[in-house]
């Protein structure tokens, strides 16, 4: 048996209790025991190296508590090592799917405290870029949840459609996952000829092929049964764990940070917050799947309407935050992402508290697991869309 | 029905009053400074009084302040509710949120560098107990009432508070010796598994 | 025509040789067939290298690498129980070769009782998965062993019943007179009996060879491979790959066999006649194959509880009542 944690141990002393076992069974009652299965951390169905404990009876799970910090990699104490511009390709490896959506916070707390104004055009660009990484994610873990759920076939399809937009993406940033392009002020430097028209038909093959998934999948019978009324999360629960994202939109959060407080110019694009109304795995999945489509909308409007201009604003030479603190926020395809910068000065940052989606998302598990079905497991852990480097940054 | 950062502001000077030290604005949100005896009570009223509504938790973090650079000027208006605190010890942060009002609030409460003790308010918000074990490991607070204060990321026999200050980050200088056995014979002698 | 006349020892050796060299030869082709249907479905290509045209010798290439593996059971196993498993779930796998007739005179063994001999055999199997799981001393192991036993079970009774009115339809146990009392069209007479017995028979077989949608058991995204997770080298090549794909084809042949008129022309056609029984039965061994694979991998899988329910309170409630149904047919029937 794996190493027993301290916080378990005397919950076992319990298990092993001989008079209550013997009266049980000189009652004539099905005497069962527990037992502790180590979900992880190398399996196939986490995403990355995350263990469960679960305590199992039968196919039951008693309790489930989530050991983390095989990935923690000292986020905070190292940007606090180094400089601004520095610790703009560091986050970007936090929640390594959203790859740009990372280092957009840093960028807007600087503007906020330096008080850069940034170019028109660059917003633009800065939207359709994120949101072109926000269905790079969405796609990622619809095909994930499919793999879990046993679909294996859905995964080819999306990474098909991801194909395009990570070349357009690279045409721009030179990246396909780990971008560095935001700057504080703009962008690293303008789009090439062509990108447009190449985003575009990228992110309209995706739109023109989603009806097709959504039938693969949402309409078929067994998807339906092992996601409906599975892994349901409560309002409230979401609430006060600061549950965010898809995964708080499906138990009808309505929260999206690019309506409720607009970051960059998203005020001046016309899309829908998608929620579902139960908080089951199925309005999860339901609600990444539209967002998809919102998405696609967004870099319509957005690649449509780009402004010519200048695309880095008044920057001094040496990015250096003036004192002060400020907690920006923004909508990362996985939740709400926040930077609550403190600066005393000069071209280091005295304290960045990162505020990842999946940490609160994941701290929710338990919550969430108690009283199911060991295969429920798998089918809420992948409902739940979490990336082990937010979680342990 | 959005709340404007000024309303909250007298919203939250009504309803908590002499409860908070300190009260203002930075960059459009509600900063307080709370004491450590009225600090649960405070987050139990942001959460539940309908006025104000921040049921969301956004995060519970710490800041150690011994190296700030404070401002000789102490009647600023400006900047944060945590800046103008003298003490120079370490600092608990929580953010917490109104989903229907769109507001947020940022709770300083300082502690004494050389014994922190801060109570758990995972009776307010359940969602605390990963942010608090977090701290509690990295900086060595120690939250009172708390459900289960085991370490989060670090591995149990870690020594030292990685996010004080205090704390050098070894840049690829000596690290460790690995504890177990070096090679597969001293393993099997050993009775490894 | 050369009489050859052989003694009862060496007609025997000749039967084995056969079964020994068409199954690992069916499993090998079955094995790629398997690779390049779900690649085409998946907008791949499959194999393409091994063995220069397209790949064909991927399996060959699969089976040789497996052999040379390292052999390791875990040092907690029970070494006994856990080095027999591959055998109980090979061996009855080989076994049902025996009787399935390829033509009318083209069968290993013409057992009088064949069918039975056929479902009584194929049901060992399940003891095979229960000792590997337990034996392994794993956990996942140990889950998938016990939901694959309760799996087992519970879809046995659709296949056996479906086969049995197979059976009480023509009359007679032996696979041979099986298929010569099937008339065209096969499935469609009776009409929509023959069509349900034939799906009842088909989701049976998917459950019993834990094929997705039934394949819990072996969920590779939970369980990793269920109660083959300690397996490594030949033995996970036996207990686990060829098992599958070696019952996945004599399944499909005994499908054949029962529903679809085994060596039997598609239409009674004059001019088809000249095709020897064995291309037809081939023909429609390929088709059951290949509808077997497209379901495997277009469907989630069905978690065990839903599994068992749908077995239990659907599947064989349904197959008593065709039961019925078919004894009505053949009292009161044409």
């Amino acid at each position: 048996m794996a190493d027993t944690p301290k916080v378990l141990e005397p919950e076992l002393q319990n298990l092993q209790d001989s008079s209550a076992f013997a009266n049980e069974v000189s009652e004539g009652r099905l005497v069962t025991e527990q037992m502790l299965l180590n979900v992880g951390p190398q399996h196939p169905a986490t995403h990355g190296v995350f263990r469960l404990l679960a305590t199992i009876d039968g196919e039951r799970i008693v309790r489930a508590e989530p050991v983390v910090g095989y990935m923690h990699r000292g986020y905070e104490k190292l940007v606090e090592q180094r400089d601004y511009r520095q610790i703009t390709n560091l986050i970007s490896r936090m929640d390594w799917l959203s790859g740009i959506n990372n280092e957009l916070p840093l960028a807007l707390a600087l503007e906020e405290l330096m008080e850069i104004e940034v170019p028109e055009r660059a917003q633009y660009l800065r939207v359709a870029l994120a949101e072109m990484n926000r269905i790079l994610n969405h796609l990622m873990f619809f095909q994930s949840f499919a793999a879990e759920l046993g679909a294996i076939t859905p995964t080819f399809y999306a990474f098909r459609e991801r194909e395009d937009i990570q070349y357009a993406m690279e045409t721009v940033t030179g990246g396909r996952m780990h971008f560095g392009f935001f700057r504080p002020g703009g962008l690293k430097e303008d789009v090439p000829k062509g990108f447009v028209d190449m985003a575009l038909a990228s992110v309209r093959k995706v739109i023109k092929r989603l009806p097709d998934y959504e039938d693969l999948l949402t309409g078929n019978e067994i998807f339906k049964q092992r996601t409906i009324n599975i892994g349901t999360l409560d309002r409230e629960v979401a609430y006060s764990y600061g549950v965010s994202g898809p995964i708080g939109r499906g138990s009808s959060i309505d929260m999206d940070v690019r309506r409720d407080e607009p970051y960059l110019v998203y005020d001046q694009f016309d899309f829908e917050v998608c929620t579902g109304s139960h908080g089951d795995c199925f309005d999860r999945f339901w609600v990444l799947l539209h967002e998809i489509i919102e998405s696609a909308k967004i870099v319509e409007q957005a690649l449509a309407g780009l402004p010519p201009g200048p695309i880095m604003g008044k920057v001094p030479r040496v990015v250096e935050a003036p004192k002060g603190e400020v907690y920006i926020r923004t909508e990362n395809p996985l939740g709400e992402l926040g930077f609550y910068l403190v600066s005393d000065g000069g071209r280091r940052p005295y304290r960045i508290k990162i505020r990842t989606p999946s940490y609160s998302n994941v701290s929710a598990l338990p919550f969430v697991l108690e009283n199911t079905l060991v295969a429920d497991m798998i089918a809420i852990l992948g409902s739940f869309f979490f990336v082990l480097g937010d979680v342990d940054r | 029905m959005r709340l404007e950062p000024a309303d909250a502001l007298d919203r939250v000077k009504g309803a908590l009053g002499e409860r908070v030290t300190d009260a203002r604005l930075n960059h459009g949100q509600v900063d307080l400074t709370v004491e450590l005896d009225k600090y649960v009570e405070v987050v139990r009223i942001l959460r539940d009084d309908i006025a104000l509504g921040c049921r969301f938790f956004t995060f519970l973090s710490a800041i150690d302040r011994s190296t700030y650079k404070y401002d000789d000027d102490d009647q600023r208006e400006t900047g944060s509710a945590g800046s103008q605190n003298k003490k120079g010890g370490i600092e608990v942060l929580v953010h917490l949120y109104s989903p229907d009002k769109i507001w947020h609030v940022n709770l300083h409460v300082p502690l004494d560098f050389d014994a922190p003790v801060c109570p758990s308010i995972t009776g307010v918000f359940r969602g605390a107990e990963w942010h608090e074990r977090e701290a509690a490991e990295m900086f060595g607070i120690h939250f009172t009432d708390h459900p289960n204060l085991t370490t989060l990321y670090l591995s149990e026999d870690f020594e030292g508070h990685p996010m004080l200050k205090s704390f050098k980050l070894p840049a690829r200088s000596y690290v460790k010796d690995w504890p177990g056995a070096k090679d597969p014979d001293e393993a099997a002698a050993a009775g490894g598994r | 025509m050369i009489e050859i006349s052989l003694t009862a020892w060496q007609i025997l050796v000749v039967k084995l040789l056969i079964i020994l060299t068409v199954v690992p030869v069916g499993a090998l082709v079955g094995g790629y067939v398997l690779h390049k249907e779900m690649a085409h479905m998946q907008h791949r290509l499959g194999p393409m290298y091994a063995g220069g045209w397209h790949g064909w010798a991927q399996t060959l290439a699969d089976g040789i690498k497996f052999a040379y593996k390292e052999d390791i059971i875990p040092a907690s196993a029970d070494k006994r129980v856990f080095s027999l498993a591959p055998a109980v779930i090979f061996v009855p796998v080989l076994l049902l070769y025996l009787v399935i007739p390829i033509d009318r005179n083209l069968i290993v063994e013409d057992l009088d009782v064949g069918l039975f001999f056929l479902l009584a055999i194929g049901s060992v199997g399940s003891i095979g998965v229960l000792m590997a799981g337990w034996s392994s001393a794993n956990k996942y192991a140990l889950i998938g062993a016990l939901r694959s036993a309760g799996q087992l079970i519970a879809y046995e009774l659709p296949i056996v019943l479906s086969a049995a009115a197979v059976a009480m339809l023509a009359g007679t146990l032996s696979l041979v007179g099986i298929v010569e009392a099937q008339d065209w069209p096969f499935i469609l007479w009776p009409p929509g009996l023959g069509l349900a017995l034939f799906l009842l028979f088909l989701v049976g077989a998917m459950a019993e060879m834990s094929l997705p949608p039934f394949d819990m058991p072996v969920a590779e995204s939970e369980l990793i491979t269920g109660p083959f997770t300690e397996y490594t080298g030949m033995r996970f090549i036996f207990g686990f790959f060829f098992a599958e794909t070696a019952h996945m084809i004599v399944f499909a042949a005994i499908g054949t066999t029962l529903f679809l008129g085994g060596y039997k022309p598609i239409v009674p056609w004059g001019p088809l006649d000249v095709i020897p029984g064995v291309l037809w039965f081939f023909v429609k061994t390929s088709f059951m194959v290949f509808l077997l694979l497209w379901i495997r991998f277009s469907f989630p899988r069905l978690r065990e509880d839903q599994l068992q329910k749908f077995a239990w309170k659907f599947l064989i409630p349904l197959s008593l009542v065709l039961i019925l149904v078919t004894g009505a047919w053949i009292l009161y029937g044409p």
